[in-house]
């Protein structure tokens, strides 16, 4: 299990945990990401920039600051 | 029947869902719409008459849930307890169904009559989904209607649905969730006093306490009894303990997993292999390192098409009002009615010879930024850099539509979840040059200096905000919450919504603006033939001759210029008493370039402040106001000594 930041770009990963507060976890759910979703990295900004998440199943896409990302956890998927 | 008798019917959506496009479908294009999450910042009131019958609509912000994160999300949930509406029409986005439904089940926990217009649904069907709305009604228990808000499509039948459900109230089947959490809800539903005030069901308080803890209805339970108080915090924790998660989460999970068996239920999804045309655009948009120079581009190339379609038009539109300026002066000559005779042909003539040629295109482009969806990408793209500034890319899409106006730029800053980025980006805000100042920018500096000059002064208006922000982030230490922004699928832009929008804001300009702008010049033609205008430069005369090193007569210009910017502009030629065209026989390339400088810092106009006022506070406006006048002055000095 690895932080959404150090995860491979255009790769279907499982979310496992958002580790962060109340307020960041709150959010994801209602934008439709939880745990046991399939998601992946579809884009980096640059300088150090935000990520940009996509949910497979729902095609949500979601743009999330750096820190917001390493609350993510996620593995990769097998099979 | 009278307003007050008219059922309240009230439409609610995740943002995004085509909410807006519905009620102007309705409602006759009263609602702001764009492809940017969180456009609906305030709630939006109509009387229509449909099938024969009057119903007051309302329209609400988009909400992802019942429980807001900002205050947008927060006006919605307020109007929603307080309107008290006969009816709710859900309205859901086709394509997003699994998630849209979370709210759904929220709502139906309410226990108000409702129908779910599943929206979008021609997306959806490119999505590969196909929904069977006859399923999704029979598991919801209210009735479905697809729709397709844009097309005008399903919408007589969805009121023909909402009719019926107003006549028989048809009320959702409610949600039952996994055997140990029902059974602890019922617990709770059972504990709460008889006379405890339900904002809608009781089921729905009682779950609404359980997810929000002390955040829903706090102060009335420390009041009231602080035994129950014990008791929900006993009751989320034995929900906490059994699934070993958080109360709230529990909650949420358990919706989620009901509204993923619902859609599963009722939709079919066909694996996609092929990327949509939107998909590849959307890798070349957001790429990395392709990203920018687009934006740049797409930025450039609006500022030049704006020039290059407004000069033109001004011109030709500018000639008739100077000839008739000419033969004014020889009908009546330069007494009294001279003087209110020029001042309203200014107005009028400024109006309409000056402001619209550059208006319009600015507000075509606006509205097809907001419309395609480039907003948010924009977002996601300026995100690092606004970090340098202390705020995240959230604030950028207010930005950019401070460029139309910085009303609804600073209204929407609701979007924004906490009060810190609120207020800075409210205070940078009046810093970015909006329509009125573009005018002054593109008729002044464009047209006589040459277009390059004036993209250089947006260059260093644009240097000058990020500028300010590092400074003012500096006092403000709370940590900026980290971005979290939808980003929307690109749409093909509806011509006819962005020709309402230009007609609407038109119409606004026409209603409001330029009555002031007419004012304005006949008041000042007053002031000039009673020769108050001296009185009032002489006053100013220190900081407009011998700091900026303006010409004396411009004093007058600057103190109207508070009630709309371009009122300066206009003013400028009447106080000079010059036509358009023969400006620079009085004044020097130099002084156009302070005075534009001057005029589009120094102070919000009339309707910033009082919007300052009332979304930020009495403080707010007031530091904004002085933050303008003392950076006009020290960018308008320094522009001086180094011209």
């Amino acid at each position: 299990m690895i932080n959404l930041l150090l995860a491979p770009q255009a790769v279907p990963l499982k979310l496992v945990d958002i580790v962060g507060g109340e307020r960041v976890r709150r959010r994801l759910f209602t934008l439709g990401f939880h745990a046991g979703d399939i998601i992946e990295r579809s884009a980096q900004g640059i300088l150090r920039g935000p990520v940009l998440i996509k949910n497979i199943e729902s095609g949500v896409t979601v743009a999330i600051g750096r820190s917001v990302a390493q609350k993510i956890m996620v593995e990769a998927v097998h099979g | 029947m009278d307003k007050s008798d008219a059922p309240v019917l009230i439409f609610i959506g995740q943002p995004n869902c085509g909410k807006s496009t519905l009620f102007n479908a309705v409602a006759g294009h009263k609602a702001q719409t764009s492809n940017f999450p969180g456009t609906t910042v305030k709630h939006t009131h109509s009387l229509v008459s449909i099938e024969g019958r009057l119903l007051n609509i309302i329209d609400l912000p988009g909400t992802y849930s019942l429980h807001p994160s900002d205050p947008a999300e927060k006006v919605a949930l307020t109007h929603l307890f307080h309107e008290r509406p006969d009816i709710i029409i859900n309205v859901v986005d086709a394509s997003l169904l699994g998630r849209s439904l979370e709210l759904t089940l929220e709502l139906v926990e309410m226990d108000i009559p409702m129908v779910v217009a599943l929206n979008m649904a021609d997306l959806a069907k490119k999505k590969g989904i196909t929904i069977d709305a006859g399923k999704i009604a029979a598991s919801l228990g209210v009735p479905v209607i697809p729709t397709v808000a844009a097309h005008g499509r399903g919408i007589k039948e969805l009121f023909e649905a909402a009719f019926r459900c107003l006549d028989e109230p048809c009320r959702g089947k409610r949600p039952r969730w996994s055997t140990d959490v029902e059974n602890v809800l019922e617990k709770w539903t059972a504990r709460l006093p008889a006379d405890f005030p339900c904002i809608a069901g009781r089921r729905f308080t009682a779950v609404q306490m359980i997810e929000s803890g002390h955040l829903f209805c706090s102060e009335f339970l420390e009041e009231i009894d602080p035994d129950l108080h014990k008791s929900l915090d006993e009751i989320r924790a034995e929900i906490a303990e059994k699934r070993g998660l958080p109360a709230y989460e529990v909650i949420a999970a358990e919706r989620h997993h009901l509204a993923q068996k619902i859609f599963e239920n009722g939709a079919r999804v066909a694996r996609k292999r092929k990327r949509s045309w939107n998909e590849r655009l959307d890798d070349v948009l957001m790429h990395p390192w392709l990203g920018h120079p687009i934006l740049l581009i797409v930025l450039l190339v609006f500022f030049f098409l704006i020039f290059k379609v407004g000069a033109p038009l001004e011109t030709l539109l500018i000639k008739p009002f100077s000839s008739l300026k000419a033969l004014l002066g020889e009908w009546l000559g330069g007494g009294l009615l001279f003087h209110l005779a020029d001042g309203l042909l200014q107005g009028v003539g400024g109006g309409v010879a000056i402001v619209l040629p550059y208006f319009i295109p600015l507000l075509f482009f606006m509205a097809l930024l907001e419309d395609v969806g480039y907003l948010a990408r924009a977002g996601f793209l300026l995100d690092t850099f606004m970090h340098r500034i202390g705020l995240h890319g959230k604030s950028v899409s207010p930005f950019i539509l401070g460029f139309g106006c910085n009303v609804p730029a600073i209204v929407s800053t609701r979007i924004l979840e906490s009060r810190r980025d609120r207020i800075l980006t409210s205070l940078l805000i009046p810093f970015i040059p909006c329509s009125a100042r573009t005018t002054i920018i593109l008729a002044l500096v464009a047209v006589f200096l040459g277009p390059y000059w004036a993209l250089g002064f947006y260059i260093l208006n644009i240097l000058l905000v990020a500028v300010l922000g590092r400074v003012l982030s500096l006092f403000f230490k709370t940590e900026s919450p980290g971005l979290i922004l939808e980003i929307p699928s690109l749409k093909i832009p509806s011509l006819k919504n962005i020709a309402f929008k230009i007609y609407f804001q038109l119409k606004s300009f026409v209603q409001f603006a330029w009555p002031l702008l007419i004012a304005g010049s006949v008041v000042l033609g007053l002031i000039q033939s009673l020769h108050g205008d001296a009185i009032i430069n002489g006053v100013l005369s220190p900081l407009v001759v011998n700091a900026l090193g303006l010409p004396r007569e411009l004093g007058v210009t600057l103190i109207f210029g508070f009630l709309r910017k371009e009122l300066s502009l206009l003013m400028m030629l009447q106080a000079l008493g010059v036509g358009y065209r023969d400006l620079l026989t009085v004044v020097t390339r130099d002084q156009i370039v302070v005075f534009t400088v001057f005029v589009n810092f120094f102070i919000p106009c009339l309707s910033t402040f009082a919007v300052l006022w009332k979304e930020v506070g009495k403080k707010i406006a007031f530091l904004s106001a002085l933050l303008s006048v003392s950076v006009a002055i020290l960018i308008g000095v320094l522009v001086r000594l180094v011209l």
